[in-house]
């Protein structure tokens, strides 16, 4: 049914199109994915600004044709996060969070705690939040409100809750010495790390050693490569 | 459906930006209406582009021959390298003939969304460049998009002492309503205001 509808949203990525338009890729409150063009939203004159620009939450006016694109009626802002604009590492960090969102959150479901966790994140990098760390907390609550918690109190294959000394995506979560063959093996610190980034706030989440970090990432990366099949880019540019 | 010459043709229409496969079928039919002289002509063009057109070996922009016509010029200012994403960047500024100085294409933006890394743009070759001693100045005029900005950043990161890093200044579009700014531009555009 045509028409038009109002939500709130953070742009997650801005395509050029044609002569002066933009595609954008939205993660919304109200039907969680949303594409939409904005036309003329490139000519200097435009009245929507730069608040388009991928990062930007804003209060949005969608019109849904027949079509898959939503066109974008109108925009305010409700925060376009100027610091983290300026700040090379901050962007990109945002971008790479996005991106993730992207790959992750796919379905026209909405999802408010990945809509607000998402928002919080970029509020923490506007604040100048820029460790791994933050980075890595942040992707595993996102697979976990998603959906796809990995299991770390006991072996997810025979629920052994001692020597957990692996990590297997196949089997959902951390392993057991004996189970530990089909999957990796994970340091106590990755571990407490990851333990720790799912059960405290982002800003709280320890610091671990690159080592660890790596271990923690591949973790995340192997959860959502084997129950959501996809693919994440790497948490940062390093 | 279509003989396979026929079909060839559309496909290959159909990669361009912008082209689904019904403009590339219109298209492709208006190529076999054309006469020869008109349809041969445009696939010379295509050939002779790209036999003739290769990267300038100091800015990396399009040019004939190892060098463009800008980097050729010994009228201009060699101390002064402006830094742009596209070729077609550079027009605009030559268009206004306020810069005397060279070009730096970088072929891109950094967007790591897009699986675009500092590795992937010319960025490398700008730091071998800015680290010639008649280098003064690197202006950096990438588009002031999210991606260009953090382009601008990267590089202005990586050129920190040893050359004066300009960026062009953000504001206000000629013409354009204050009403329909967003705060991020009003933002940078108070935070640049000059006294008069
Ligand atoms: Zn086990
Ligand atoms: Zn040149």
């Amino acid at each position: 049914m045509p028409g038009t509808f109002k939500t709130e949203a953070v742009v997650l990525r801005s395509i050029r199109y044609g002569e002066a338009d933009r595609i954008i890729h939205l993660y919304t409150t109200t039907r969680g994915r949303v594409n939409a063009i904005a036309k003329g939203a490139r000519r200097p004159k435009s009245r929507f600004g730069g608040r388009l620009e991928p990062f930007f939450r804003c209060e949005l006016v969608l019109y849904e044709g027949r079509g898959e694109l939503c066109t974008v009626n109108a925009a305010s802002t409700l925060d376009g996060y100027p610091a983290l604009r300026a700040d090379g590492a901050a962007i990109d960090a945002a971008a790479r969070a996005c991106d993730a969102v992207l790959r992750l959150l796919d379905s026209a479901e909405p999802n408010l705690l990945a809509y607000n966790l998402l928002c919080r994140y970029l509020a923490l990098l506007e604040a100048g939040e820029e460790r791994l760390e933050a980075a890595l907390a942040f992707r595993l609550k996102l697979i976990l409100v998603a959906g796809f918690a990995p299991e770390l109190a006991a072996c997810a294959r025979c629920g052994e809750r001692q020597d957990l000394s692996g990590f297997s995506g196949a089997a959902g979560g951390v392993v057991c010495g004996s189970c530990e063959a089909e999957g990796f093996s994970l340091s106590a610190e990755a571990h407490r790390f990851l333990v720790g980034a799912i059960g405290n706030p982002i800003a709280d989440v320890g610091g671990a050693s690159a080592s660890a970090l790596r271990q923690a990432e591949r973790a995340i990366n192997e959860i959502v490569e084997h129950h959501a099949q996809v693919r994440f880019r790497r948490a940062s540019r390093r | 459906m279509h003989a396979a010459p026929i079909s060839r043709l559309i496909n290959e229409l159909s990669r361009l930006p912008g082209v689904g496969r019904r403009t590339a079928q219109r298209l492709a039919f208006h190529i076999l209406r054309a006469d020869d002289e008109e349809a041969f002509a445009l696939a010379d063009a295509i050939r002779e582009v790209k036999e003739k057109i290769g990267l300038c070996e100091i800015c990396q922009n399009l040019a004939e021959g190892p060098r463009c016509r800008i980097c050729q010029d010994e009228g201009r200012d060699r101390s002064v390298i402006c830094v742009v994403e596209e070729p077609a960047d550079v027009i605009p500024f030559e268009r206004i003939g306020e810069f005397r100085g060279l070009y730096h294409v970088l072929g891109g933006a950094l967007s790591p969304i897009d699986g675009i890394d500092p590795e992937h743009l010319k960025i490398a070759e700008l730091l071998h460049r800015a680290g010639a001693e008649e280098v003064r100045e690197v202006v950096l005029a990438t588009n002031p998009t999210t991606t260009g900005e953090a382009t601008a950043l990267h590089i202005a990161g990586q050129l920190g002492g040893v050359v004066i890093v300009t960026r062009l200044a953000s504001g206000l579009p000629v013409g354009a309503d204050l009403e329909h700014a967003d705060e991020v531009t009003l933002g940078r555009a108070f935070s640049g205001r000059r006294t008069l």
